[in-house]
């Protein structure tokens, strides 16, 4: 039997089986914690950093991200303070001004309250968020594609940058990708510099509704536990 | 002394007592450094020259040469001491070898050119240690590489090396080493400071047969090389430091992860490795004893981030260098999982020395949460570079003034920059500050593994910021959103600022993106990568305003900042300027003022190096 333990996250007390992170936890309670670069089935690596949380512990408050925080009994997990809304704001901002077109990161960005952007827009066609690589290299083992290069120059590639043999086109790493899905209606051209919000998840961001499931873009098209039940 | 396996413990004393035997014969021994500073001075070819001397005098059996590594005063090199005198040469060339030898060695004559002249006073100085450069030092891990050939482990064990290996095999359980570790309150010297003791508690605590020990040596500050002068010249003892640490947690496994653009560091680990397994030091049951260990050395490919311990540990299994959460420590869940205890070479280095002497004696050198020595790798715009120790809680100021001998060509200084590219800039207001851990964080920087750059009024600050930053973008693995993105925004809006685009909102939108930045990445590498920034922000805010506000770098060092003119006085219309200029920009006849045509200069300087009347300025 598995064995369960119990979190107290936002000041809720959820149990959750052992082993499982901090961000299952809250995600199936319908806590919601944006994040990006989490997927249920495969390994977290904790790249894009939305998922923060502050986990008090010892009367100490240590910020980390939640996919990789795996729960403890009697833990203690704020995931909606002001400084954590303010660095995923951060954080959200820097994604969207690198890929303004994605709808996907449309939806984070608005979700952690993304109105004005401080930083020109680029038009980037990729986040690294390292979905597809995880996918291609995690259960199926093929590993067709990879991370290539260091900082500034990292990208998403097939071995020498060749059509890779081991690729069995299954299709998944397009599945996930956060910029597959159909842009919205241009209102984000590159260049205008800022967010429109005409995008249905705004007008699910009202105060009351912080922290709580909205059922954004993300849900659907990213197989969060919340659309994951709902469709079953 | 024939070099057998040293099979018990009762093999080791009699086997020093004859090396010390065997030099004590010796009429004189000439030091001369074989350091990657003085090699690149030609201190090989003196060495060769000198022993081709030796034979032709016939005193090549009573005179020996003894290749070390660095003595730390890298400014002067080559360096030579001869002992038992001491006698201390410096800028010693091949050419002088025919004339030490006859005269030094077999007459005893001391050579006054060689002798190092005190810049202050003007007068010579015969001995080593009457050197103001080393006076002012404390000098213990420093100290014993003049003692040793790094490629000879007799050297090594004649000093008294592995006695404390041997101590702790024989007197010390395990739990007794650790307590004396954390007793000492030695922290760790690779830039956290975190308590080594600590660190080996719990991973002698942490559940699991098999645990590793590392020796970190993947040092890629710019400016600093602190790591790899003791690995290159005392490599046996970082080893026994590794051998002490491996039995107080419970390892039977050592690494050494050593760059590979540090050949001379590579080599000399490597052969330490292979004296000390010939010798069974290292193998099975090392001196009889039940403890058995063994060292691997991995070379590192130069990424700078493979310094962080979790990014080092995924390089070792084989896997791409990228850091991976550590909500779960690397003492507890480290190299292929396993509990892993990771120090820097320094921290190792200190480890035999405080199992000789003691906890306390480790303990009274120092200041109050720090203690101990640091070595401190000296560089930028200053009389006395080099690698200097010093006792933790000496001032800035007399590291930089006492040590370093202040600015070269007479400006004033400005800053120094600690702790490489994680640590911050600090103003010459605050050189009253101490070198300790938590005084130079408190301030904004960090010690660091060392490193400090001296700057000089010449130097720009938003210019030094745009440095590192360039540094960091290179060097960061990209996997995180707030360091990868982060660093490239604040690369994009200090340029801004440095090419007089800046706004009066850009100060503050980059103390938040620090903020957010060092608060949320997934590694130190990021976490500190703002710390260039928000340092100078902190101290040298002014600068930035000058930039934004005036459009003017006020150290004239930011290229679109800045106007070259010529002053009319001084212009004696000699013409090398307009000679010099390559793009044709600086008009005039003979006889005649010239001037500079502001849409043509390409502010490359070359007519202000080329003037000798100083009518050329920066505006």
């Amino acid at each position: 039997m598995t064995q369960e333990v119990t979190v107290n996250i936002d000041g809720a007390f959820i149990r959750a089986p052992k082993g499982s992170t901090v961000l299952d936890a809250a995600l199936g309670a319908g806590i919601c914690i944006p994040h990006l670069c989490r997927v249920p089935y495969l390994e977290d690596i904790g790249a894009c950093r939305l998922c923060i949380v502050e986990h008090i512990e010892n009367g100490r408050s240590k910020i980390t991200t939640s996919c990789t925080l795996l729960v403890q009994e009697g833990m203690r997990i704020l995931s909606n303070t002001d400084r954590i809304r303010k660095l995923r704001r951060n954080i959200a901002e820097l994604l969207v001004t690198e890929a303004p077109n994605s709808r996907a990161i449309q939806d984070i960005a608005l979700r952690c309250g993304v109105v004005e952007t401080r930083y020109p827009f680029r038009n980037s066609d990729c986040v690294l968020c390292g979905r597809c690589v995880r996918a291609c290299t995690g259960h199926f083992g093929e590993k067709a594609i990879g991370f290539v290069g260091r900082g500034k120059d990292r990208r998403v590639e097939s071995p020498f940058n060749l059509y890779s043999e081991l690729c069995n086109e299954c299709g998944r790493c397009i599945d996930l990708c956060p910029m597959t899905i159909v842009p919205c209606d241009g209102n984000m051209k590159p260049g205008e510099g800022r967010l429109c919000g005409n995008c249905e998840s705004k007008m699910l961001t009202e105060e009351a509704a912080q922290g709580y499931c909205i059922g954004c873009y993300m849900g659907d098209g990213f197989q969060c536990e919340r659309s994951i039940t709902n469709t079953l | 002394m024939s070099k057998s396996k040293l099979k018990t413990i009762k093999d080791l004393a009699p086997l020093r007592n004859s090396l010390i035997k065997e030099r004590e014969k010796l009429r004189a021994t000439i030091v001369i450094c074989g350091g990657t500073g003085c090699q690149a001075s030609r201190s090989l070819a003196v060495i060769d020259e000198v022993k081709k001397q030796l034979a032709k005098h016939k005193l090549k059996k009573s005179v020996n040469v003894r290749t070390t590594g660095c003595h730390g005063f890298c400014e002067q090199g080559p360096v030579m001491v001869i002992e038992p005198d001491e006698i201390f040469y410096c800028h010693v060339s091949p050419d002088d070898a025919a004339e030490i030898v006859t005269k030094t060695i077999r007459d005893g004559e001391i050579i006054e050119r060689l002798l190092y002249t005190d810049p202050v006073s003007g007068k010579t100085i015969k001995t080593e240690s009457e050197i103001p450069f080393y006076l002012a030092q404390d000098r213990y891990l420093l100290a014993q590489n003049r003692q040793v050939n790094p490629c000879s482990i007799e050297d090594y064990i004649a000093i008294g090396g592995y006695s404390a290996l041997a101590k702790t095999l024989f007197e010390l359980p395990p739990e007794s080493v650790v307590k004396e570790i954390v007793n000492s309150e030695l922290r760790g010297r690779g830039g956290g400071g975190f308590p080594t003791g600590r660190k080996w508690a719990e991973c002698r605590e942490a559940p699991g047969d098999e645990k590793y020990v590392i020796c970190n040596a993947d040092e890629g500050d710019p400016g600093a090389y602190m790591d790899r002068c003791v690995l290159e010249g005392n490599p046996h003892l970082v080893l026994e430091g590794m051998m002490i640490g491996a039995w107080a947690v419970g390892a039977r496994k050592g690494y050494v992860y050593v760059r590979n653009e540090y050949p001379l560091a590579v080599k000399h680990i490597q052969l330490a490795v292979e004296q000390a397994r010939k010798l069974g030091i290292l193998g099975e049951n090392i001196f009889g004893s039940p403890f058995s260990f063994d060292v691997d050395i991995a070379r590192g490919g130069g990424a700078f981030v493979c310094g962080e311990s979790t990014a080092l540990m995924a390089s070792l299994e084989g896997k791409v260098g990228e850091p991976r959460p550590k909500d779960v420590h690397t003492v507890v869940d480290g190299l292929w999982h396993k509990p892993t205890t990771l120090n820097n070479v320094e921290t190792w280095a200190n480890v035999p020395s405080i199992i000789k002497n003691g906890a306390s004696w480790f303990a009274s050198k120092g200041a109050k949460g720090s203690k101990g020595t640091k070595i401190l790798a000296l560089t930028g715009h200053i009389k006395n570079t080099g690698l200097v120790e010093v006792e933790m809680g000496k001032s800035i100021n007399d590291v930089v003034f006492g040590i370093g001998g202040g600015a070269t060509n007479g400006k004033a200084i400005k800053a120094v920059q600690t702790g490489g590219p994680s640590g911050g800039c600090l103003p010459v207001e605050k050189f009253d500050l101490p070198v300790d851990f938590d005084a130079l964080a408190d301030a904004g920087s960090m010690v660091g593994s060392g490193g400090m750059v001296v700057m000089d009024e010449s130097t720009c600050m938003v210019d030094v910021a745009k440095y590192f930053l360039t540094f960091l973008q290179d060097e960061s693995c990209g996997k995180c959103v707030p360091c990868r993105l982060g660093i490239d925004r604040m690369l994009e809006i200090v340029t801004e600022i440095s090419e007089g685009r800046g706004t009066s909102d850009h100060i503050e939108l980059l103390e938040d993106l620090g903020d957010t930045m060092s608060t949320t990445s997934l590694c130190g590498l990021g976490k500190t990568a703002a710390n260039p920034v928000l340092s100078t922000l902190r101290y040298f805010r002014d600068e930035y305003e000058t930039h934004i506000n005036e459009k003017k770098c006020p150290a004239g060092v930011c290229q679109a900042l800045i106007t070259y003119i010529i002053d009319e006085e001084k212009c004696t219309c000699c013409g090398l300027c307009k000679r010099a200029c390559p793009h044709n920009a600086i008009a005039g006849k003979k006889k005649q003022v010239h001037s500079i045509d502001v849409d043509l200069c390409q502010k490359c300087g070359i007519c202000m190096s080329e003037c000798k009347f100083d009518a050329i300025q920066i505006q």
